[in-house]
């Protein structure tokens, strides 16, 4: 059973039951390899490449510009190391964002093993890339910049025109993982020319181990997992049509319902946003106040913990998230949070709120009647909030 | 097994921590550990009499094994004498919370050191203080390391003169949105921390010393200001390519270095 009040969509995202339908049959009775020649085999390419069609058109891109992957990690990988590797007699160096999720930082850490060089671009207290300081992390040998489109984290929405007029004409080919903005924000890679973009089929309530990287035409990158020569050789394996079909049917349904959904969460994030911060003192929103995604509220409230907040919570049936490094695996505070300028310690206190198709308005009422007695409870423990009193 | 995967008894105690509160006398002494950097901080106050533990309370800023292990320590030491009282070990206080997920048994598993500092606090005579750091220029406590020196000189200031490190404020205009250091040098660097909270929502004031506790000290303006200030900690690094970028920070409680991204260093002359 979810939680009766669930707000972490950003972490996970059931599958909505229409595309559970889409996906059944190619379990059971319709399980030919599209590699197959006999009607079966057809039958399961032709699935393949309307599916292929429909997932490109959900961001305006050609079908032969679009291939499946197992997901979102596996899309950045490809695009990055894909890239470098094909690329490499142009140039050895790229630029990140400070503000990206750590699985980017990782896989650039792990090409810094193979001699390349990687800058990393500063961001605004918002989380929002600089143009300016973008435009001076580029060298000669610079040759891709990757910047997600929006953070998962605190929501902050990434200038992709202005970051794609910058790198024009210069031969530099511009990676954007849309994960967090997919189903949020429009995307339209005719209008943005982005060049690699990383898409994931759960963030539009499809199946998780799915998702798509976008490869403009005359964009060449190497393949990480030679095999069988699948997806262009790019991407070796047997397709997973269920879930290829699932990702095509969430996309189908995600463009119908996508104007009327964005304005309903947006509703919802505002709503919570002006009462949390009005109804808890010393209580601050991270991440950007307008360019922000529609279903991200992320805050922070002194002097306490966000693992206590998240367990208290958790009390009150209410599923959230925390960019406290106590809730981490590594025990480390979130990277993003930490490029924003904050402090360790402001960065334990925080707390994400993220809505998705399944919340009703009662939810933010909810949040709203339980979380201030919450933080002033855990406030009252708090050896730190007892200083801020006396002051 | 996650890090919040907690037994029953400990949820208990994180929903209904017993003992919470402050103690105040001349008969109590009290214990202080972690820092909020960490993201924990523990303080246990003591009521000794006849060398036994008549009354006990705690305050805990922390996750939820933070909180529970204070609480159960409270309980498991609560008309102990100091003798017995100084035998509970980490251990001792997971055990009875039916255990604690493995990654929280370092980090947040700290109320047994707390209340054995305070029973240090009581054997040497530090009975009837409040926690209030000493006052500025003193001498930083035995628990908390070596005295204050004068700072070194910051690596990589002079390369960034002029390219986000600043030694004077001239137009605050400059400041505008951005997130800037104020590196503690006394009054005036106080000064320009609180002009410059009308141009910008994020200044923060840094200094190697500890909190004053006297109101008369310039930085106690600061408390009631827009200023995040941060005490018991001093930049030694500048870093950025070509424009300051972000600062490495030493924090002298804890002995370790963390990265501070902002966009401004001001170092008065």
């Amino acid at each position: 059973m979810p939680a009766e009040v669930y707000l972490d969509y950003q972490s996970s995202k059931p599958v909505d039951p229409r595309v559970v339908d889409a996906m059944r049959p190619w379990f059971t009775e319709r399980f030919g390899n599209p590699s197959s020649l006999h009607l079966d085999g057809d039958e399961a390419t032709d699935a393949l490449e309307r599916s292929r069609e429909r997932v490109a058109q959900f961001i305006g891109a050609n079908k032969d510009e679009l291939i499946f992957t197992s997901g979102a990690t596996e899309s950045n990988n490809l695009a990055i190391i894909g890239y470098v590797i094909r690329n490499r007699r142009r140039g050895d160096h790229i630029v990140i964002a400070e503000s990206e999720h750590i699985s980017i930082h990782n896989i650039a850490k792990a090409i810094e093993k193979q001699g390349f060089k990687v800058s990393k671009v500063g961001v605004d207290q918002y989380g929002r890339v600089s143009v300016e300081k973008l435009r001076k992390k580029i060298i000669d040998t610079t040759i891709l910049v990757s910047i997600g489109w929006a953070s998962s984290e605190i929501g902050t929405i990434q200038p992709m025109q202005e970051i794609a007029d910058v790198l024009h004409g210069r031969g530099i080919a511009l990676h954007s993982d849309a994960v967090a903005a997919e189903g949020l924000v429009p995307i339209d890679v005719r209008k943005v020319p982005i060049d690699l973009l990383t898409l994931s089929a759960n963030d539009i309530y499809g199946p998780k181990g799915l998702g798509a990287l976008y490869i403009r035409r005359n964009v060449n990158i190497a393949p990480v997992m030679p095999g069988g020569g699948q997806e262009r050789g790019l991407r070796s394996g047997t397709e997973d049509m269920p879930g290829i079909v699932g990702m095509a049917a969430a996309a189908d349904i995600m463009a119908s319902e996508m104007p009327a959904e964005v304005l309903r969460l947006a509703h919802y994030r505002d709503r919570l946003i002006e009462g949390v911060l009005g109804r808890i003192p010393k209580s601050y929103l991270n991440g950007h106040p307008r360019e922000r995604l529609p279903n991200n509220a992320h805050f922070r409230f002194e002097a306490i913990e966000g693992e206590s907040l998240l367990l208290s919570l958790k009390d009150k049936d209410i599923a959230v998230s925390t960019g406290s490094a106590c809730s981490s695996k590594t025990l480390e505070p979130s990277h993003t949070l930490i490029s924003c300028g904050l402090l360790h310690e402001e960065a334990h206190g925080s707390l994400e709120f993220t809505f998705g198709r399944w919340n009703r308005p009662g939810d933010v009422d909810r949040v709203l009647e339980v979380l201030p007695g919450i933080v002033e409870r855990l406030r009252s423990l708090s050896p730190l909030y007892e200083k801020e009193a006396k002051a | 097994m996650k890090s919040t995967s907690y037994s029953e008894k400990t949820l208990d105690h994180f929903r209904n921590p017993r003992n919470v509160g402050t103690l105040e006398g001349p008969d109590v002494a009290v214990g202080k550990v972690g820092n909020p950097i960490c993201g924990d901080l523990m303080y246990i106050y003591i009521r000794v009499s006849d060398d036994r533990i008549v009354d006990i309370k705690f305050q805990t800023f922390g996750c939820g094994s933070a909180v529970a292990t204070s609480s159960m320590t409270t309980e498991l030491v609560k008309g102990r004498t100091l003798d017995e009282a100084m035998k509970v070990t980490r251990n001792d206080v997971a055990d009875a919370l039916e255990g604690l997920p493995p990654i929280k048994m370092h980090c947040s598993n700290l109320a047994a050191d707390a209340l054995h500092d305070a029973i240090k606090s009581w054997r040497e005579g530090r009975r009837g203080e409040t926690p209030e750091p000493p006052k500025v220029g003193e001498v930083r406590s035995s628990s908390c390391g070596l005295p204050v020196t004068k700072p070194p000189a910051i690596e990589g200031a002079e390369v960034l003169l002029g390219k986000g490190v600043y030694r004077k404020v001239e137009d605050p205009k400059a400041f505008v949105d951005k997130r800037v250091l104020i590196v503690d040098r006394g009054k005036p660097s106080v000064d320009v921390a609180l002009d410059l909270t009308k141009h910008t929502g994020r200044v923060i004031f840094m200094s190697s010393t500890k909190e004053p506790s006297s109101k008369d000290d310039p930085r106690a303006l600061l408390k009631r200001s827009d200023v995040k200030v941060i005490y018991e900690a001093e930049p030694i690094a500048v870093l950025g390519e070509g424009e300051v970028e972000k600062v490495r920070v030493h924090d002298l409680n804890e002995n370790e270095d963390y990265e501070l991204f902002i966009d401004a260093v001001v170092i008065l002359e």
